[in-house]
């Protein structure tokens, strides 16, 4: 079985990338980049049960709608601070996304159809490597 | 097919004690969970490095999902993705140890001879003031106007091409040139060449030792493996190390097991400046604190930076606010806190055979912390920083303990020549036999400590 997300968790995950990272100014939004088309290269080296873990539970997450996202997103960003008994989910809920989302955002390899500017560039990202 | 050694873990511990045993003769098996990357193959970007390269995909949590560690996975283990940076333990360090184990080599006298072998394989460099970047100036200059000492670090690296503009923070995903002194440089590539043995992708699950005989079982490819040895020498580190005696039932006779674990927690800080700073050009962390007060106080500042998917995971807030950050990736400068940690975290495995690792904050661990966050504001201020963002979450990086070294096989796992309590030919040297945090970068003391059981093997 290959180690990957669901149709039904990348479309929740690409709901969720666009609350994180919206369209704002030379900032594409997280959908606009097309960069989830490479998130199978990444989660194929993930441990398996957590793809699958993860897998099921943004399956469960794509049926929400928005406002729960948001409520959800809410608690991830102040799930550090929290002591909360369902803290601790919340905080691997917030390193794993963020981690996925991030991952495909702040990535050389954006969708086929995107010609605008890459996150990267509009953050003055570049280096030089010397081979 | 029966070996001498079977060596389990690549990293500094596994791949000197590996080359050293190969070169003298021992008909050795090196053990890798992780792949075998050379510089050409080494991914070329962020993602595929923390994806590639790190036990989890990328991170790994203690028990509270607070802490994250990271660790890698992949012939030369932790030593392909750190700076390299290799300080020789001090008295502060090692008086704390002998106090603590009872071992009597850990002085700086009698841990000479160890570094100098080890040093005198590995092509070190001290860096230079013409090797900072600006975030390194900002850093250095603030220090000096408030009177705290720094000093510039020394890293293992061979050729870096600084000089024709090679950014050395791709080298934290591999190094591209061979240049870091990573084990897979300094060990086990010399190794492969006079013929070592390595298996790599061996995710080893149990041991089962007699007096005779180690058996080592694993799983490779899906299929299950077993290999035989006289003798075994773990260097998995510490959470491979401890996972595996524990998975093998060692900790009935050896309560100690997965105690004592430490990690030297960081914390980093942000200055936002008008102008370009450009932390991640050129060589990307040189200089370091040295001030005396605060080794006392129990933190270490460091001048460090990271490529932006790890930037952007620090920074608690999203949206919006999330990628107005981010826009100043470029104007941001940063130091970061490590704190020499009480050895109070816990290493255990539950019954799906996953790590579980307790690792909360202590009073003490707290206080080091806010005192060393209250210098690194100082220190920003004083550099002129227009803003200070404080990231809230923490990483363990140095990874000790679990199967500390002791004479004492109530209080400790590995005696003072490095074999398991009662096991004569099962023997470690790796960061899991650390007693304590010793608050300075441990690579270069594994190999050193490594080298002195190679040396005692060879004997």
């Amino acid at each position: 079985m290959p180690n990957t997300l669901s149709p039904s968790a990348k479309k929740a995950l690409t709901r969720i990338g666009d609350i994180l990272l919206p369209k704002n100014g030379e900032f594409p939004s997280f959908s606009e980049t097309g960069s989830i088309a490479h998130i199978d290269e990444l989660t194929s080296y993930a441990p398996k049960g957590d793809i699958g873990d993860l897998s099921m539970l943004l399956t469960v997450l794509s049926f929400l709608p928005d406002f729960v996202l948001n409520w959800i997103v809410n608690k991830m960003e102040n799930a550090q601070y929290s002591d909360g008994m369902l803290s601790p989910i919340f905080r691997q809920l917030d390193f794993g996304l963020r981690g996925l989302i991030f991952s495909c955002y702040y990535s050389e390899k954006m969708g086929a159809a995107y010609k605008g500017k890459k996150p990267l560039d509009v953050i003055g990202f570049s280096i030089k490597r010397v081979e | 097919m029966a070996y001498d050694y079977i060596i389990i873990g690549s990293g500094p511990s596994g791949g000197n004690v590996a080359y050293h045993l190969n070169k003298a003769g021992a008909k050795c098996l090196l053990l890798e969970a992780g792949k075998f990357f050379r510089k050409e193959t080494f991914p070329r970007n962020e993602a595929d490095s923390a994806a590639q390269l790190y036990w989890g995909g990328g991170i790994e949590f203690d028990a509270d999902a607070r802490m994250a560690f990271l660790r890698a996975r992949v012939v030369g283990g932790t030593s392909i993705v750190n700076q390299c940076l290799l300080d020789r333990f001090d008295d502060t360090a090692l008086d704390s140890w002998r106090q603590q184990s009872g071992v009597d080599f850990f002085t700086t006298e009698k841990m000479a001879p160890y570094y100098d072998k080890v040093e005198s394989k590995l092509s070190l460099h001290t860096f230079t003031p013409d090797d900072r970047n600006r975030n390194a100036v900002l850093f250095s200059g603030a220090c000096e106007k408030l009177g705290y000492k720094w000093h510039y670090l020394r890293k293992g690296q061979n050729d870096c091409a600084h000089e024709q503009g090679n950014d050395c923070i791709a080298c934290l995903g591999g190094c591209h040139r061979d240049s870091k002194q990573s084990s897979l440089v300094g060990y086990v590539q010399k190794a492969e060449k006079e013929g070592l043995e390595i298996i790599t992708g061996v995710m080893v699950e149990k041991l089962d030792v007699n007096s005779e005989r180690a058996h080592v079982f694993g799983v490779k490819d899906n299929k299950p493996v077993e290999y035989y040895a006289k003798n075994l020498v773990l260097a998995g580190g510490s959470f491979g190390t401890t996972k595996l005696l524990l998975q093998s039932g060692f900790k009935a006779k050896l309560p100690a097991l997965g105690k004592y674990f430490s990690s030297h927690p960081q914390w980093m800080t942000f200055g936002v400046f008008d102008e370009p700073v450009q932390s991640h050009k050129g060589y990307f962390q040189t200089v370091a604190s040295k001030d005396p007060s605060f080794r006392t106080k129990g933190f270490k500042l460091e001048n460090v930076f990271a490529p932006p998917i790890s930037i952007g995971m620090l920074f608690n807030v999203f949206g919006k606010k999330h990628q107005d950050i981010m826009r100043n990736y470029t104007k941001m400068s940063c130091i970061e806190v490590a704190i020499r940690d009480e050895n109070i975290g816990e290493i255990a495995v539950d019954k799906k055979g996953k790590l579980v690792v307790k690792k909360p904050l202590s009073d003490l661990d707290k206080k080091k912390r806010d005192e060393g966050l209250d210098v690194v504001e100082n220190i920003l201020k004083t550099s002129g920083a227009k803003d200070i963002i404080r990231s809230p979450y923490y990483f363990g990086l140095h990874l000790m303990g679990g199967c500390v070294i002791g004479t004492d096989a109530a209080t400790s796992v590995v005696n003072p020549e490095f074999n398991v309590h009662g096991f004569k030919n099962v023997f470690i040297a790796d960061s899991s036999i650390y007693p304590n945090a010793p608050g300075i970068n441990p690579s270069l003391s594994i190999m050193a400590i490594s080298q002195k059981l190679s040396d005692q093997l060879i004997r």
